[in-house]
């Protein structure tokens, strides 16, 4: 049985937490519910960014997640 | 007044060729962070580093993609350009503008930004250089809110799909790619702005094989508009050709005299499949041979033309240099029919079949075109639900070994081992 839509959030927040790197892959996320497709994964990750609770990290090329308080603003600062 | 000097950048404007060292001096009079831009960039062919710091978190509400963030690592030397995010904005279908248009959007960015572009970029889009954090917001709210004109794709996310002009201006057109492009560029909102797969994706449409959009070279799928018929002649004007009365290749090259026009030399040796041939004073092609290259249409447009039955090949998997070499996009269907009537299913059922593959199968950062030379274009035709045909094949086998499948054999693979045994002890 698939995870529900919460319980898969709960998850990706989890491992966003737990995980030694700040920013993640959205394949870092698959193993979260490997019954959910992972454009499935892709909406719901999108939507933790959408309500705040994550954040994307862009190279220009890619685009990694992170929480929020676990990534620095790199205005000013020495970057990430 | 320089602020910094730039001996070696100066030696750039040296060359026969309008320099972009003497744009940025231009722009600085007004522009005064072009100067930082100017010196961050002498110290570095200096030192042979970038000074330029790569990503970043910035973006607009509601998006995650159209802001790429850039950042100085000297910000104290050269605060101009402490920030320095590009912005990318949807080129509008077939890169038509109106004169306001663009009048307006370089208000906008004379307003908000450094004033610098790129028109356009390798992606399509229009490329503003140069901005800091705090202009993003409003930038955006008037691009939307005044133009209506929109962010492109950056990141992870779809790119701007992007087309050549199609049936517009172009009788050579095979199909509508205007509305192809933008009934695409709708129903894909969501994977335009925000991040969609492992990494970039694009899809490109031409019209034909000329591929003015460059699809087959840059985009992960290409759809190319070809005819399934055969090439429409009229005789009477392949005459006129001979004769020299109609200029050829529609006098793009009378520049310099090239002498008499010569069908033989110019169109039947240069068909890349020796499909064509001179009989009675008539010019005759062996349809079922030719490769839809376009040459001979491109030398005698009055005089031939692509065929009625009209749709396009799709092709897949382009990349520019990243992980390995450049690679062309491959063949995977020969003809598909283009039609707005059903939405175009048929390409929707095809490009999502890919996306759901790569989503599972891709690594982090391999584009579509890596992923199929990783695992082989046999296994992708599988995945793709597509039947092997000649034109799938693009040289001799490397590889030995022939491996069959358990539904290709007669019976599959299972043995009654009991039954086995009984005739073979172990
Ligand atoms: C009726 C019995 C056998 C038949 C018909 C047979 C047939 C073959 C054939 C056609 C090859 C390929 C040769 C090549 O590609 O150049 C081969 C390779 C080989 N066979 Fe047999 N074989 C038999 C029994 C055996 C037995 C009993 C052994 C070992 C105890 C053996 C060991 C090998 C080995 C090691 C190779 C690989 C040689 C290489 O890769 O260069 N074969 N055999
Ligand atoms: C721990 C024991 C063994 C290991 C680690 C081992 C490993 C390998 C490897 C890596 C290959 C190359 C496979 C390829 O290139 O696709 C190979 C080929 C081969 N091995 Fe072994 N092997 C072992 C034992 C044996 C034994 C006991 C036999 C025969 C009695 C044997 C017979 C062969 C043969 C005939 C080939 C050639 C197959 C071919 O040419 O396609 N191996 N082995
Ligand atoms: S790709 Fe073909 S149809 Fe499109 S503009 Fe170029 S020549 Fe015309
Ligand atoms: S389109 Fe190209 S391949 Fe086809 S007949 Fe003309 S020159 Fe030959």
């Amino acid at each position: 049985m698939a995870l529900s839509k919460d319980e898969l959030k709960a998850a990706i927040l989890e491992k966003a937490e737990k995980s030694p790197k700040p920013q993640l892959y959205i394949k870092d996320f698959y193993a979260c519910d490997p019954e959910t497709k992972p454009r499935d994964i892709k909406n719901v990750a999108n939507d933790l960014v959408k309500e705040g609770k994550m954040m994307f990290w862009s190279s220009g090329s890619t685009t990694m997640y992170a929480l929020k308080h676990r990534i620095k603003n790199e205005e000013g600062s020495e970057g990430i | 007044m320089a602020k910094h000097e730039t001996p070696l950048l100066d030696q750039l404007e040296s060359g026969p060729w309008p320099s972009f060292v003497t744009d940025l001096k231009r722009q600085a009079e007004t522009k005064p962070e072009c100067w930082d831009i100017l010196g961050q960039l002498e110290l570095s062919y200096e030192e042979r580093i970038t000074h330029w710091k790569h990503g970043g978190i910035v973006g607009v509400f509601g998006y995650g993609g159209g802001i790429v963030g850039r950042y100085s690592d000297l910000p104290k030397r050269f605060p101009g350009v402490e920030h320095f995010h590009t912005i990318r904005v949807a080129q509008p279908a077939s890169k038509y503008y109106s004169t306001k248009n663009l009048r307006q959007l370089m208000d906008l960015w004379e307003k908000y930004g450094s004033g610098m572009t790129n028109f356009h970029g390798s992606t399509g889009d229009i490329i503003l250089l140069g901005t800091r954090t705090e202009n993003l917001e409003p930038f955006f709210w008037d691009l939307t809110h005044d133009m209506g004109q929109d962010l492109g794709g950056s990141g992870s996310n779809l790119r701007t799909p992007a087309n050549c002009i199609g049936q517009s201006r172009c009788e050579w057109a095979c199909y509508d790619t205007e509305a192809v492009c933008h009934a695409m560029t709708l129903k894909y909102q969501d994977e335009i702005h925000r991040p969609a797969f492992p990494y970039k994706f694009k899809f490109k449409f031409s019209g034909c094989p000329n591929d003015c959009v460059a699809a087959i070279a840059r985009s992960d799928i290409a759809v190319i508009g070809t005819w399934k018929d055969q090439i429409r002649i009229d005789q009477a004007a392949v005459k006129e050709y001979i004769a020299g009365n109609y200029p050829s290749n529609g006098g793009a090259h009378s520049g310099r005299d090239w002498g008499k026009f010569d069908i033989e030399k110019e169109v039947v040796a240069l068909c890349p499949t020796q499909c064509m041939w001179m009989e009675g004073g008539e010019l005759k092609i062996d349809d079922t041979e030719c490769t839809r290259c376009m040459h001979c249409i491109n030398v005698m447009p009055r005089a031939l033309r692509p065929g009625a039955d009209t749709g396009a090949t799709i092709c897949v998997g382009a990349k520019a240099p990243i992980l390995d070499g450049a690679q062309f996009a491959t063949l995977i269907i020969p003809f598909m029919k283009m039609s707005a009537d059903n939405e175009f299913e048929e390409l929707v059922e095809f490009i999502e079949k890919i996306w759901d593959w790569w989503m599972e199968i891709g690594k982090n950062r391999e584009r579509v075109g890596e992923t199929m030379q990783r695992l082989g274009l046999p296994a992708f035709l599988k995945v793709m639900e597509v039947e092997p045909i000649p034109q799938h094949v693009k040289e001799p086998r490397s590889n030995p070994y022939v491996f069959w499948s358990d539904e290709e054999v007669p019976g599959g693979f299972e043995r009654d081992v009991v039954e086995f045994r009984a005739r073979h002890a172990a």
